[in-house]
């Protein structure tokens, strides 16, 4: 009979619902239920039932008939966990559709519900039977049955439940403790039995059961309520305390606090006495005061972490925290017996007004600007903090507290806040001002300048820009230079708001204008160099200050830098070109090539803040100037030009001085917008004469490199119009310039560059020319002149760029170098394996192979991993400190990551310790970044290899290592101390 | 609940700043972009001092607390004397009657042994007045034989390693958090 009735059933899963009429599906339930009482067929009764109770048609006495049937047939212990599932869903569905009808029931379901649900042990059902215990203990009449319904639910607390590997269910442990929790915190009835219970889990727990405890007891106060929170209060609290001050860990310890949060807001939710607090709130306040006396024990820490915790509650009770700690601690701190506690009192106060920092910044309806709860301490708290500012062990404590206080919205009057500026100030921007008082002086200052900038302007700037002197300090003078760096890092740091910004560009760039124009001290031309060198060097740090807040605008989308192009970039040019025709220039500061190349900086970053048409005016101005000579106003500026001057630089014969402004010519070009075109009858011939003057004796090195970067950002953006140039030009280039070895070997490393940055301009694009001018590289490899630069540039070409990049709009594919890798790493590897007569000639693929390698993210060649791995090896042999640090580093990559490379680590495992052994050991001089790079792998080794598989080699690692630990750099016997310490902590 | 503790309530201090070193390197260079370059790039010899001794042995826990022996000023670089091959470590036991004194020398001595060259003999004393069995403690941590015997003990070794997991990890930690 059994078939039959699964028959039936799998008919009625799949039949339309609309198909069975309300007699029909009387019939079936009466069917159905018969069925239940017979071990063979209530399998497939139940089955049945399911779909039919979700009929539209099931009506509410069907539900009370089923639902007793199945209460007085279905075992559920002799049932697998697919049938009881089902009994389950069965349940949950009658629940949720005739939840009034059922609880018409009363106790009789309850008893039997209780009994169905009784001893379920699966997690699939559990999560079921939770969630309908949470219904039936919020909407039916439990109280009589609590203690069955605790038996039923408290058993399973706390969750120990681990998905196996692989779980095909997807249940994890969270869900189900989710759920759990749900049910336990249903019914305030719960109360007075869950808190023993819980309070014995926290007391004798794991970190994870304590950590379960807690949460479920903070979850659990606003159902149970204010009534039994209070009954069971110095329980709770005295079990709260040995969490917070005996803390196991953090986490635990956080959720202490937050428990205690949440047990002192459910006690004080119905208190209408404001004014008076007592009980718990009392108790602990006064007994973490007491512990403040001593501010300096160890004790004090977790005191204050309750005291800042209770702050975090409801208004009478952060007004109350803070009457029982704010009056004690500034009295311990004005207090001349206790002067040697000050760096622990301002440090306690400091962690409350962080709190209450923390609860303006919640958004949980609390409006801490209007509460003020500070204000009748205000003037005593700032006067001590203020004398914390002025002692040298308390100063970085007192400014924290102080930035905490200024960031609490209202706090303080725009007065006071310039109070705080300028005594701060005073406290940190002295010439022996420590380091960490300056650093946290910035941060303050900085978050002020964000609020009111002006106070900074008014107090702060003067001050750092008086520490600036006119001249640059003496190369001997190194104090006075730290001093200026640090001067211009705090502008730096300061500046970056657009008014201040304003401030800062005109003040520094006159400041490089006058620096450029004053008269030199020495008269000597030794001395003069060394006078020139020294402003220079001082100018530049001054424009690289400005590049850096430039850059940090930049990436913040500050929307004031276009406006630059106006009022500061005409100037430099202006700069730049008058000194270019000084008769004795190589003693002007401004024709320094890296002040030049500060100021390029600063050229492209305002070109990445410009729109198409204003960088299209621009590059008209830039190409009227470099190009013929035309004085526009680009070069409006301090200095007055005659406009009668020759300016060609790219002409042949062109003054050094005016060459080596070509840098400011190639700045603007790297961050051109694809739709600017270039003001020129003809790209093609503009980017030919361009390239061979790169490769001309007319240019230097730097001019040549950075004019063949602009070119290749003008490629870029531009192939559509220079496709001659690749199918013809390109080749000539190649055959001329590169693989003839006729030519003069210095200018054919400068065309490799120049092949370099225009295969990169294609790779980025994805072009198929790129991969064509690759595979040319490998032509020259056995070249004994260029043939390893060679090797090297293949593997460069790979290397992101950030003048390629989309932030500089260049044209950008998807995966450009996944195909680039792809297409040239299987011939580099190749020619590795290459077996000749000539050992030596796989030496440049070798070469390849780790340039691509250090060039490329690591996903890409993680997979080959296993196949690279001897060619490195062999790699490391190579006599090429560069190659060698970055192979070691790839190395200590992989071996830093567990599986699956793991394995792979061990294989070579024992060959990696001698070869770095060999590395570290100082004799055979390798250099500080190699040496440092191999004592990492040494460290790194014993974490990802088994020790069955080093543990011969540990002796004679940690003797060679002792070896090391004498090194002459400190780096390096640093390193050594880590690597050694993991050795000897590595056993079996 | 632990046992009960030797000094439940130890007074924490501020930890100094880190390694001052740093201040005195100062601008070297001329350039503001190679003041960074010019302390890795060159070979100069920088020898062992006082703070990169002190560096090795602030971070070692105390055997009681969590916290650092310079947290609980056990240790200090003044405290650390420094010749050519000699190093002469001084600490100071919170209570007078400290019975972890012996645990937290022979730490000290096996943090120094495993990080400093060979060559250095090391000798290590309480500070004067600080601790009530003075001698006997500056002879136990000074006798070779004595401490290998020592090291023999795996418990022993055992609490050593515990205080001695945290040694390095001075670096990282934030010298402001209290």
């Amino acid at each position: 009979m059994s078939p039959g009735v699964e028959l039936l059933s799998s008919v009625l899963e799949k039949c339309p619902a609309n198909r069975v009429n309300t007699q029909a599906t009387r019939v079936l339930v009466n069917f159905y239920c018969g069925k239940l009482d017979d071990s063979d067929t209530v399998i497939p009764a139940l089955k049945g039932l399911v779909p039919l109770c979700k009929l539209p048609t099931f009506t509410s006495s069907d539900a009370i008939q089923t639902i007793e049937s199945i209460i007085r047939h279905v075992t559920m212990k002799v049932q697998v966990q697919s049938t009881r599932y089902m009994v389950f869903r069965i349940v949950d569905t009658l629940l949720s559709r005739y939840r009034e009808d059922l609880k018409k029931m009363g106790t009789s379901f309850l008893r039997g519900y209780i009994n169905l649900a009784e001893g379920e042990k699966d997690p699939r059902n559990l999560l079921l039977a939770f969630s309908i215990a949470r219904v039936l203990l919020i909407e039916f009449d439990v109280w009589t049955l609590i203690d069955d319904f605790f038996n039923i639910t408290f058993c399973y607390f706390p969750i120990t439940f681990k998905p196996p590997p692989n779980d095909p269910y997807g249940i994890t442990t969270d869900d189900l403790k989710d759920a759990l929790r749900k049910a336990l915190t249903a019914t305030p009835h719960f109360g007075r039995l869950a808190l023993p219970l819980f309070l014995e889990k926290i007391s004798i727990g794991s970190p994870t059961i304590k950590r379960d405890s807690l949460s479920a007891i903070s979850e659990s106060f606003p159902v149970y309520g204010p009534v039994i929170a209070r009954e069971f209060a110095t329980q709770l609290w005295n079990s709260l305390k040995l969490e917070i001050f005996q803390p196991t860990d953090d986490i635990t310890e956080n959720a202490a606090l937050s428990t205690t949060q949440a047990l002192i807001v459910c006690i004080y939710s119905d208190s209408t006495d404001n004014e008076n607090i007592q009980g718990l709130a009392r108790d602990i306040c006064e007994e973490c005061g007491n512990i403040l006396k001593e501010p300096e024990k160890s004790r004090a820490k977790p005191a204050i972490k309750v005291i800042a915790a209770l702050i975090r509650t409801s208004p009478p009770i952060t007004h109350f925290a803070l009457e029982q700690s704010l009056p004690l601690l500034l009295k311990l701190f004005l207090d001349p017996a206790e002067i040697s506690t000050r760096p622990a009192t301002l440090s306690a106060l400091s962690s409350i007004l962080e709190s209450l920092r923390e609860l303006a910044s919640k958004a949980d309806g609390r409006n801490v600007e209007e509460e003020q709860p500070l204000e009748p301490y205000k003037d005593q708290l700032l006067g001590v903090l203020t004398v914390g500012l002025k002692s040298s062990n308390t100063c970085v404590t007192a400014i924290q507290g102080l930035l905490q206080w200024i960031n609490i919205p209202g706090a303080l009057t725009s007065e006071e806040l310039g109070f705080v500026v300028h005594s701060v100030n005073e406290a940190s921007m002295t010439k022996d001002a420590e380091e960490d008082v300056r650093e946290a002086a910035l941060t303050l200052l900085k978050s002020v300048s964000l609020k009111e900038p002006h106070h900074i302007e008014e107090n702060t700037l003067p001050l750092l820009f008086a520490s600036l002197p006119d001249r640059g300090p003496e190369r001997q003078a190194t104090e006075e230079r730290a001093y200026i760096w640090k001067t211009l890092g705090a502008l730096e740091k300061l500046c970056a708001q657009p008014s201040l910004f304003e401030t800062l560009v005109v003040k520094l760039s006159s400041k490089v204008e006058l620096l450029c124009s004053i008269t030199p001290l020495q008269e000597a031309p030794d001395g003069r160099a060394e006078e020139r060198e020294c402003n220079a060097a001082y100018a530049h740090a001054m424009l690289m200050t400005l590049s850096n807040v430039f850059s940090q605008k930049l990436d913040e989308k500050h929307t004031d830098l276009p406006k630059y192009l106006n009022r500061l970039i005409p100037r430099l040019y202006n700069l730049f070109v008058y000194f270019a025709y000084n008769p004795e220039p190589q003693l002007c500061v401004a024709t320094h090539p890296h002040l030049i190349d500060a100021a390029s900086r600063i050229i492209v970053l305002t070109m990445r803040s410009l729109n198409v048409e204003d960088q299209t005016a621009f590059v008209k101005q830039l190409f009227g100037l470099y190009l013929e000579g035309q004085f526009g106003s680009i070069l409006e500026g301090h200095f007055k030009i005659a406009t009668n001057y020759p300016f060609a630089p790219f002409k042949d014969g062109a003054p050094e001085s005016q060459r080596s402004l070509s840098v400011l010519f190639s700045a603007p070009l790297l961050a051109l917008r694809t739709e600017v075109k270039l003001p020129v009858e003809s790209e093609l011939a503009f980017f030919r004469s361009m390239l061979l003057w790169s490769v001309s004796s007319q240019s230097s090195d730097a001019q040549s490199v950075s004019i063949q970067k602009a070119l290749a950002a003008v490629l870029n953006r531009h192939v559509e119009g220079l496709s001659q140039f690749l199918t013809s030009d390109a080749h000539a280039f190649w055959a001329e310039h590169i693989q003839s070895s006729s030519i003069d070997p210095s200018v054919r490393t400068r065309a490799l560059e120049g092949w370099l940055w225009i295969t990169k301009a294609l790779v980025v694009r994805s072009h198929p020319s790129a991969l064509q001018f690759a595979d040319l590289l490998f032509t020259v490899f056995d070249d004994p002149i260029i043939g390893w630069t060679a090797a090297r540039t293949l593997g460069q070409i790979a290397k992101a760029s950030d003048i390629l990049s989309k932030k500089y709009f260049a044209v950008v594919r998807i995966l450009h170098t996944q195909k680039y890798v792809q297409h040239v790493l299987p011939r580099a590897l190749e020619g590795c394996e290459w077996k000749g007569p000539d050992a030596t000639q796989q030496t440049p693929y070798l070469i390849a192979v780790a340039s691509l390698i250090k060039s490329v993210p690591r996903t890409l060649y993680s997979g080959q991993l296993t196949k690279l791995m001897p060619f490195l090896l062999r790699g490391l042999e190579l006599d090429d400190s560069d190659l060698r640090s970055s192979i070691i580093d790839v190395i200590n990559e992989a071996a830093s990551e567990e599986a699956p490379e793991s394995k792979l680590i061990s294989e070579y495992a024992s060959s990696l310790v001698s070869i770095m052994l060999k590395i570290v050991g100082t004799s055979n001089g390798q250099p500080v970044g190699v040496r440092l790079a191999a004592l990492r792998c040494l460290g790194v080794l014993p974490s990802c290899v088994r020790y069955d598989v080093l543990h011969p080699s540990k002796s004679n690692v940690i003797r060679q290592l002792g070896k090391v630990l004498d090194d002459p750099k400190r780096s390096v016997r640093k390193e050594a101390v880590t690597a050694r310490e993991n050795w000897y902590s590595y056993h079996g | 609940m632990a046992p009960a503790l030797i000094n439940a309530n130890p007074t924490i201090f501020a930890p100094t700043k880190q390694s001052l070193r740093r201040n005195d390197l100062n601008a070297r260079a001329l350039w503001i972009d190679q003041r960074d370059e010019s302390d890795e790039d060159t070979e100069a010899e920088e020898d062992i001092d006082q703070q990169e001794v002190f560096d090795l042995i602030r971070g070692i826990s105390d055997p009681e607390h969590p916290l650092s022996l310079e947290q609980l000023h056990v240790v200090s670089a003044e405290q650390i004397e420094l010749s050519r091959n000699r190093v002469l470590v001084e600490f100071t036991p919170t209570v007078p009657h400290c019975g972890m004194s012996t645990i937290i020398g022979l730490s000290i001595r096996v943090r120094l042994m495993r990080c400093l060259p060979e060559r250095f003999k090391l000798d290590m004393r309480v500070k004067k007045g600080s601790h009530q069995s003075e001698d006997a403690v500056n002879k136990q941590l000074n006798d070779k034989e004595r401490v290998a015997a020592a090291l023999e003990n795996p418990a022993l070794v055992d609490v050593v390693e515990q205080c001695l997991s945290t040694a390095s990890k001075r670096d990282d930690m934030n010298p402001l958090d209290l």
